[in-house]
């Protein structure tokens, strides 16, 4: 599921660039036709990337960034783009593996194809902001939108403030004209967001799963006692077997329900401390804030020094200390199957017997003390206002210097102005790192997820206006690159990262690191003096909310762009503008429907 | 032109995959589905509305109004064709267009020629094994249906109409096997049908996207080979049309052919004595033609490649599927058709179940023909497709001892319900 997402974002790393720092015209008109023919590309872009200090190429590589539609391989998109007959495939990387060959033998083209497919790399990680839209379908409803505002336009004299006869009348319109006979047809939606977009269609694959292990385990403990009171006692060496089939299922069975007792009862606590608690008592939410305000601190203060040592000191051992608990109680039928005497007559005499009742009080008593805790804080902090102030004061200055953008990125973005903006960030993967890149993946596998999953709006967490957002471990897993087509500007990307999606890009980029390079071709970014990530806390805290080392050290990770080509020059918003006004003008007439028309041709 | 506009799938995820898994080994494993047919033949009222005997399947394709052939439009990526269509002016006017075509074929002489070409390569001292589909019936079938697009052919291949070689028909292999790639994909999709996944869907797509781009630039040339004064979209539909329907259905047809005959190895033997007796006059030795005509036609009817077929219900109607009441056929809704299950029909066929190139029709003639459709939507180009077979197999009589390239991978590798490879070896 995830590598469907994943083989929408391509980035050719080919190493070995023989020319300069600027792309011809011919080639980039020809990429452009390239694009606009086959119209399954939403972006493109070229990049230089510097070779590594110590690899045998000292060339760039040239860096080929594909967004594409949903669906399609990268051995048929390659092959498609390589043998299409502009020959803008050949022209960009025929000079690289075969210099001074003009006109491409078919025998040449398949190498090609063969080098291209060793360099690519699909996404680690991925989100796409604009789902389940095809190049041409973006087109298409942008001029359909375009078309309805010129109608509407036209017809405002008539209808004047009256909503829905003006509503209707553009329906009318839409309906009546060949052009958007296409339109009739609701705009697709995929399953997770379509039929899968509640909670239960989300709940309905675990839940199965669940369900389906366990029918499976009783079945295995069952069909063999069946059998025996269906055609009687089998030989002595079968019947030991299905013996033996019968304990391991019920041993089976009885773990996996342990298991599921000991996940529900952790979802319930975590449920409790963090919902209907900070919903009854103010003390407890403020505790709750503050906590996560300290270790999200971007500044070095006692209170947040104080607040990641009693995490390590309380919290980590807290947590360790009901993992094992838990792991305990899921693997006590085993251990009652293999050794049943020991776990009698040793380990059962060690473990206090309580009822539910003194259990619950437990419990209660638990809660009350640290909401007394939480509460006597809260007042000390109020009373005591001096030494509160110095609590919370930070202890050094947080930056060392300022955002410097090198020219080449700001022509970049200056180039990009009133268009998609666009971003590469080029980091290295700190040691050991073999480690890094396995968390890495594991991280982006779940912003995959998720993306995939659950933010299915064209937000990430909640940050908006994200395009095409891919993350890709290059170079035997010792490089990270980091590729986006966002809305707005990078000062507010970056913003909408630290304010919307703050853990899933602290998790991300934790293990980068930026060490010296030099630049890929005159006039680009080099790195003179190593940079580290900012400090984060627990994995997922802190990190980005350090905005200007944040901020600064992407902008140093940053490399211009040499090419770019956008299939449909719309945002987000828009699009989703457009794809709501083609259902709303060709579904049925009720009140939704009639605004989200008016709302589309007044934006 | 069409645009092709990819759709997200709304499937519950693996959903899509399992019916897609399910459909192709139902294609692969021909015999469950005959015996689904057999079932169904014998208690129809089970099928609904899907129909299994002779005379409900031959019924259902004779009622054109009723159950219409635009069942297959949502596959056809690459734009209406005549398989798609219903009966109308359009329709009759590419019909008589592809009759027009068909009649420039040099059938079974380019066929012969190019079959002798390809078996004189793979039998070459040390050539040892070769693919079925890639290094024969994809040329055999080529070379045949190389006058389709008349001086244009060299254009089309080579999407471009710029060189002059190509102009002349004098394309590299290279760029002839990509032609050939594209539309076997596009093909691939009326099989595969509204269950192929997303990722086989799209691929066709864009190879139907490619298709109409070569031919949209070539539709000038097109029509002035063709020597019709039609406009550019009636051209190019055309064009399209004939590109991905007749080639890679034929090829398909003679690797599933090829297939079931080694799967006779009396029967293989049986000719293959015959063709060896005859020396250098097995390629015009009618008597023999006529036999291994026949054995094609046969080896088709137990390897039908569309076994199973949909038509679209315009609407309200009834369908007699043998059982005690008509099945009801509402409007807007599909009927299927199980035609592997009526070419075993031993009501209409005598002694069905037997291999039997000879047998006596009787009345039930058309029947025979029944994977080229029935009645009047029959495919136009059938006898041709017979005789291109026909020729292909004669070719591969010649080789000594044919057997699938077993131990080195598998032998046959599927690409969905279709065979993309299908290794030979000779001994």
């Amino acid at each position: 599921m995830l590598e469907i997402v994943r083989q929408q974002m391509i980035c050719i790393v080919a190493p070995g660039w023989p020319g300069g720092g600027e792309i011809p015209t011919p080639v980039s008109g020809a990429l452009n036709d390239l694009f606009k023919d086959v119209a399954v590309v939403h972006f493109a872009s070229i990049g230089l990337l510097p070779a590594m200090a110590d690899a045998a190429e000292q060339r760039p590589s040239l860096m080929l960034e594909l967004a594409v539609e949903e669906g399609l391989s990268p051995y048929d998109l390659l092959y498609r783009l390589i043998y299409h007959s502009g020959g803008a495939m050949w022209s960009l990387f025929g000079g690289m593996y075969f210099p001074n060959v003009e006109e491409p033998t078919d025998q040449q083209k398949q190498q090609l194809l063969g080098r291209l497919m060793e360099c690519h790399s699909i996404a680690d990680g991925a989100f796409v902001g604009a789902r389940d839209r095809s190049v041409r379908q973006i087109q298409m409803e942008a001029e359909l939108l375009k078309q309805t505002r010129n109608e509407a336009r036209t017809l405002k004299p008539k209808y004047g403030n009256d909503r829905t006869a003006f509503a209707l009348a553009l329906a009318r319109w839409a309906y009546t004209n060949p052009r958007f006979e296409w339109a009739a047809k609701p705009a697709p939606r995929s399953y997770w967001r379509g039929k899968g977009a509640g909670i239960g269609a989300k709940l309905a694959y675990p839940v199965s799963a669940l369900v389906l292990w366990f029918v499976v385990l009783w079945l295995g403990g069952a069909l063999p006692r069946a059998y025996n009171w269906f055609f009687g006692e089998p030989h002595p060496v079968v019947l030991a077997i299905e013996d033996a089939v019968s304990k391991t299922s019920k041993c089976l069975l009885a773990m996996s329900g342990h298991f599921l007792l000991a996940v529900s009862v952790i979802a319930f606590l975590v449920w409790l401390f963090l919902v209907p608690l900070p919903a009854q008592f103010v003390s407890w939410r403020r505790w709750l804030k503050s906590i996560q305000r300290e270790l999200e601190r971007p500044t070095e203060t006692i209170s947040s020094l104080s607040t990641y040592v009693a995490g390590w000191v309380i919290g980590v051992p807290l947590l360790l200390a009901i993992a094992a608990c838990a792991i305990a109680y899921t693997l006590a039928p085993l251990a009652y199957a293999l050794v049943p005497e020991y776990m009698e007559q040793t380990i059962e005499p060690k473990i206090p017997k309580l009822t539910g009742l003194e259990l619950t009080e437990i419990a209660v008593v638990a809660i009350i003390v640290v909401l007394c805790i939480g509460a006597l804080f809260s007042r000390l902090n109020r009373r005591f206002t001096t030494l509160s102030e110095r609590f919370f004061h930070p202890l050094e200055d947080d930056v060392p210097r300022a955002q410097q953008i090198h020219p080449s990125i700001e022509r970049c973005e200056a180039r990009e102005v009133d268009r998609i903006q666009h971003m590469i960030s080029l980091t290295d993967l700190c040691g050991p790192q073999g480690w890094s890149a396995w968390c890495i993946r594991a991280s982006l596998r779940i912003v995959t997820f998720a993306g995939r999953v659950f933010f299915t709006q064209g937000w990430l967490g909640d940050a908006p206006g994200i395009h095409f957002g891919h993350w890709h471990i290059i170079d035997n897993g010792r490089r990270f690159l980091f590729c986006s087509n966002y809305d707005g500007n990078f000062g507010g990307y970056l913003d909408d990262f630290i304010n919307g999606a703050s853990s899933g890009t602290t998790l991300a980029w934790r293990w980068t690191e930026l060490n010296p390079r030099v630049p890929a071709v005159a006039g680009q970014p080099g790195i003179a003096q190593p940079r580290s990530f900012p400090p984060t806390r627990f994995l997922i805290y802190r990190g980005v909310k350090c905005e200007l080392k944040f901020k600064s050290y992407a902008r140093d990770s940053m490399l211009p762009n040499l090419y770019r080509f956008v299939a449909c020059n719309a945002t987000i918003d828009e699009i989703n503008l457009a794809t709501g006004l083609r259902d709303a003008l060709f579904g049925e007439r009720n009140e939704k429907n009639d605004d989200l028309i008016m709302r589309a041709i007044e934006t | 032109m069409k645009l092709s506009m990819y759709e997200p799938d709304a499937l519950s995820p693996g959903a899509r995959n399992f019916s897609y898994g399910a459909f192709c080994w139902l294609n692969r494993h021909i015999i469950v589905l005959r015996a689904v047919g057999a079932v169904l033949r014998r208690w129809p009222s089970l099928g609904g509305s899907m129909v299994a005997r002779a005379s409900a399947v031959k019924g259902v394709l004779t009622r054109t109004r009723s159950f219409s052939n635009t069942a297959h439009e949502a596959n056809m990526v690459s734009g209406t064709y005549l398989i798609g269509m219903d009966p109308g002016p359009t329709y009759d006017s590419d019909r008589d267009l592809v009759h027009q075509r068909l009649a420039a074929l040099n059938v079974p002489v380019d066929s012969d020629d190019e079959a002798k070409r390809r078996i004189n390569t793979v039998s070459q001292p040390g050539a040892g094994a070769f693919d079925l589909i890639d290094d024969y019936l994809m040329w055999v079938v080529f070379h045949a249906m190389r006058p389709l697009y008349g001086t244009a052919t060299g254009a089309v291949v080579a999407g471009s109409a710029a060189p002059a070689a190509a102009a002349q028909g004098n394309v590299n292999q290279g760029l002839q096997r990509q032609y050939l790639l594209e539309i076997r994909y596009v093909a691939g999709q009326l099989l595969a049908g509204s269950l192929a996944t997303l990722g086989v869907r799209r691929r066709a797509e864009t190879c139907g996207d490619a298709l109409q781009a070569r031919i949209g630039r070539l539709t000038g040339l097109i029509g002035t080979a063709w020597g019709v004064t039609s406009s550019t979209a009636d051209i190019e539909r055309n064009a399209v049309g004939l590109a991905w329907i007749s080639h890679p259905v034929t090829v398909q047809s003679g690797a599933l052919a090829v297939q079931e005959l080694l799967e006779r190895p009396k029967v293989y033997e049986q000719l293959r004595s015959q063709a060896k007796s005859l020396g250098a006059s097995v390629w015009t030795d009618a008597n023999f033609r006529n036999v291994v005509r026949d054995h094609v036609l046969e080896l088709m009817r137990f390897r039908p490649i569309f076994p199973l077929l949909a038509r679209d219900v315009p609407r309200d109607t009834e369908v007699e599927t043998g059982a005690r009441h008509n099945a009801k056929c509402p409007g807007g809704g599909k009927v299927s058709l199980l035609s592997i299950a009526a070419l075993f029909d031993s009501t209409a066929v005598p002694d069905s179940g037997k291999f039997c190139p000879h047998r006596n029709w009787g009345n039930e003639h058309a029947l025979r023909y029944l994977m080229f459709g029935y009645g009047y939507r029959q495919c136009p180009a059938r006898d041709y497709a017979v005789e291109i077979l026909t020729s292909a197999l004669i070719g591969l009589l010649t080789l000594p001892g044919l057997q699938l390239a077993r131990g080195e991978g598998k032998a046959i590798v599927y690409d969905g319900p279709l065979m993309s490879c299908m290794r030979m070896r000779i001994p």
